[in-house]
């Protein structure tokens, strides 16, 4: 936490010196944007930087951890030196208003990505159960196979179909995928409740036999609604990525394309 | 109803060597060392003869071949058949020579180098790189290949090397304590070996008063003395107090020592036995008649809490108890306890200090002027207790972790990985980044037990017993002196899978190497793949560290050492 600060307190110096700088090329009737676009220039491709960063793991280019805590403070730092060098929130011109979405877009994506990454590991502990990513279809459809092994045994042993009619009506769409995706991005027990109700909906319509088998798939579409939860969280964890990385490739192809238009104008 | 049967099964179901017929037992029995032995000492069901045809294996080494080499670990001795050996002292032969990896670390274009010249195709090899540098002599039997000296008679002339000929005995301490060789022995001459498993060397120790007294002496004589001198509270001594603890010292052994294969097979069945299995080295409670010290592997230390008994904390090799009940004991203070039970940890080997050797070489010296202590007996109880005296107080929230470690036997691990889940996000930049340094497949996964918010992931701990160098025929899997870490050596790698077979915690798998298509390299006599053994060499040659650690955006990611983790904050680590 401590170390937090001290990059803050860095960006808040760098900002206000900047700032400063900025009142006084102004007041001196020269141009000041060009100051605080310098600034925000060094400051964007700082931040770019942290990707490239990330896919050379070999080179001792400082430990990620700490490039992470300089990405997240540079993020804010270059939103107010935008403001500073735009001089309001909304600029004007088709171009730059473009630029202007784009960079929203990167510095709300980061936001939230920003928050995500605080909130959802500590969801994803308390759940009781760890899941690689990539392994989940597979062990969705392993827990798919056991559940309908159960229910085919359960008819086949106590020559009931009552838990396989409901299975094919309800429990089965549980099973098929992924299921309450936004319910549990959300931190919501919808699944958790749902599968409660399902279970209990049928118990009275069962024998002792019958019941022990139910229990079986009640412990299974536990351990699914778990490993529904990992994904939703997971996929959020992971694909947040894909809208703020795009988003800041674009942002940094227009800024120097911005660039080389105003040096050819200005000259 | 069909009732399933099957003998029980016995000690020596499964001999050392499958070879070993009755002549060859006959012709052992007239060997004269062999033949010195009392055969009727021996209990029926652990006959000599059993021993040598079921614990002991014939081997044949060709002029050149390496025996043992120093730093390995083994779990066998050998006694000299004919022929002739010599063995390398020190310095030693170069690691290179041995069949280990020599270590460089990559300077920082080599580093960047590795973005251009990585092969797409994962775990690719040049095995033209195997016909040069790897000194293996192939054998017929699967995983007795030998490495060997090419240009003995160079090694001769620029090493100092004494001669071990017919009736030497080698290797007994190591195969017995489990510690690593102390030096490298190779067939001068064509010669044939009696192997001895560490099972019968203990049979024949025990019920042999020869071979016991052989054993014993040449321990007190090279390993306990050193062994004792460089311990903190013997380290002052001179060699002749050393001497005298060293012979009033008793060793003692508790366990099995192929716990790891027990240990793997109730972890298959999810049950880890727990402290009231374990063999007991001194009881709480108890009067303390000396100081224990941990020679090698892990004992438990618990206290007893309610109904239970709660694990406080472990004593690795090199750390003691007893010494401050001993010195209230001394004080005069009546009724002194041990404050804790400890028991093994899979296999623990102790030494026994007794109680008046202890007063007179440790007591003294802590209560003299050149300690700085007082001659009224003020001498703190965190010395008298070592480390065990800061776990005392702990709650059981605070010592949960610690008794889980402890539990899965995760204390072996002196790099263990350690994931803190509240900060990890699954991002899986610590895997992309282990496979980018490492033929673009990662030597681990991301996957693991887990307590409360942590994890200890599928990586090499680099154990600081580690079982997985046992029985390795080429040496390929070695201990580096440079740091430490446990690595594979991929030249002189047969992939025979006897580490990664061994490996309590599953952390070595075998791959199949590819060729630049990134097709499988066969062998051409059975068309199988060629496998070889992979695992965590924490990035050894990389100039980062462990590539894990270094990318993990949200340093959740630590390589520990279960000692000095202190569980009520962060953990410390690389």
């Amino acid at each position: 936490m401590k170390r937090v600060w001290g990059y803050i307190a860095i960006a808040i110096l760098f900002f206000v010196l900047i700032w400063v700088w900025t009142l006084q090329v102004d007041n001196s009737l020269n141009y000041p944007e060009f100051i605080s676009g310098g600034a925000l220039f060094f400051v964007i491709f700082i931040l770019c930087m942290f990707n490239v960063r990330k896919r050379l793991p070999f080179l001792p280019l400082w430990p990620a951890h700490k490039w992470f805590l300089l990405h997240s403070v540079a993020g804010f730092l270059a939103l107010f030196l935008f403001w500073l060098h735009a001089d309001v929130l909304w600029p004007k011109g088709l171009y730059v208003q473009i630029l202007t979405i784009l960079f929203y877009g990167t510095t709300l994506s980061g936001i939230l990505g920003l928050i995500m990454e605080k909130i959802y590991p500590n969801l994803l502990t308390r759940v009781g159960l760890e899941c690689i990513y990539e392994r989940i279809p597979r062990d969705l459809a392993e827990i798919r196979n056991k559940a309908e092994s159960l229910v085919l045994e359960c008819t086949e042993k106590t020559g009931s179909d009552t838990l396989a009619q409901h299975y094919i009506e309800t429990l089965g769409w549980f099973f098929q995928r992924p299921r309450f995706f936004i319910n549990n991005i959300f931190g919501g027990q919808n699944a958790q409740t749902w599968v409660m109700q399902q279970c209990s909906v049928l118990e009275r319509f069962l024998n002792e036999a019958e019941r022990g088998y139910l229990d079986q798939v009640y412990v299974l579409a536990e351990t699914k609604r778990k490993i529904d939860f990992h994904y939703s969280i997971q996929t959020m964890l992971k694909k947040w990525l894909l809208v703020h990385v795009p988003l800041a490739a674009a942002v940094m192809t227009m800024v120097i394309w911005h660039l080389i238009v105003i040096q050819v104008f200005f000259n | 109803m069909t009732i399933t049967t099957q003998s029980r099964p016995q000690r020596w179901d499964q001999p050392f060597g499958s070879e070993m017929t009755d002549a060859d037992v006959e012709r052992l029995l007239g060997v004269p060392e062999i033949q010195a032995i009392e055969a009727d000492k021996f209990p029926s069901r652990i006959s000599l003869a059993g021993i040598l045809r079921n614990d002991a294996r014939i081997m044949s080494y060709k002029a050149g071949d390496i025996v043992i080499r120093e730093g390995d670990y083994g779990n066998s001795a050998f006694l000299v058949l004919n022929g002739s050996l010599r063995v390398v002292l020190a310095p030693g032969l170069p690691g290179e020579m041995l069949g280990r990896r020599k270590i460089q670390k990559k300077n920082f274009w080599q580093a960047l180098k590795q973005l251009w010249t990585q092969k797409t195709s994962p775990e690719f090899r040049d095995i033209q790189r195997y016909d040069h540098k790897s000194g293996l002599r192939e054998s017929a039997v699967p995983g007795s290949s030998h490495v060997f000296l090419q240009d003995v008679p160079a090694v001769l002339d620029s090493n100092k090397t004494a001669v071990l000929e017919g009736g030497a005995l080698f290797g007994e301490l190591a195969a017995l304590g489990r510690t690593p060789r102390t030096s490298t022995i190779f067939a001068e001459t064509d010669s044939e070996l009696l192997e001895i498993r560490w099972q019968g060397l203990r049979e024949l120790r025990k019920y042999d008063q020869g071979w016991r007294r052989l054993i014993d002496q040449r321990y007190r004589q090279n390993a306990l003395k050193a062994h004792l001198g460089a311990t903190s509270i013997f380290s002052h001594l001179d060699d002749d107090d050393l001497q005298e603890v060293a012979d009033n010292t008793l060793f003692e052994t508790y366990g099995t020592f192929d716990w790891h294969l027990s240990y793997k097979k109730l972890q298959e069945q999810d049950r880890i036995d727990g402290v009231k299995d374990e063999p007991e080295i001194a009881q709480q409670g108890a009067y303390p008649d000396g100081i224990l010290m941990v020679r090698a592997g892990f004992a438990r230390v618990s206290v007893e809490r309610g109904n239970g008994r709660q694990t406080i904390t472990y004593l690795g090799a090199g750390e003691f108890y007893g010494a401050d009940e001993i010195y209230r004991a001394w004080k005069g203070e009546l009724e002194v306890g041990l404050k804790v039970t400890i028991s093994a940890l899979g296999y623990v080997e102790v030494l026994r200090v007794p109680s008046k050797t202890i007063e007179k070489h440790l007591f003294a010296y802590w209560e003299s002027d050149r300690q700085g202590g007082t001659r009224d007996g003020k001498i703190e109880p965190g010395k008298r207790s070592g480390r065990i005296h800061d776990f005392f107080d702990q709650t059981l929230a605070e010592g949960a972790l610690q008794e889980w470690a402890v539990q899965e036997r995760f204390v072996n691990g002196t790099q263990a990985m350690l994931i803190n889940l509240d900060k990890c996000v699954r991002c899986d930049d610590c895997v992309r980044a282990c496979a980018s340094t490492h033929d673009g497949n990662p030597r681990f996964v991301r996957h693991g037990k887990t307590f409360q918010n942590w994890m200890v992931a599928n990586a090499c701990m680099h154990c600081a017993d580690p079982v997985c160098m046992i029985g390795c025929p080429t040496g390929a899997i070695h201990r580096s002196l440079s740091g430490g870490m446990v690595i594979i050596n991929d030249d002189t790698c047969i992939g025979c899978e006897t580490c990664a077979n061994s490996c309590p915690y599953s952390n070595i798998r075998m791959v199949s190497i590819n060729d630049e298509n990134g097709q499988h390299i066969l062998d051409p006599q059975n068309h199988k793949p060629i496998v070889k053994a992979t695992k965590c060499d924490l990035c050894a040659d990389q100039i980062t560290g462990p590539a894990c650690a270094f990318a993990c955006p949200h340093d959740a990611l630590k390589r520990v050492d279960f000692r000095d983790v202190t569980w009520t904050g962060d953990v410390g680590g690389q």
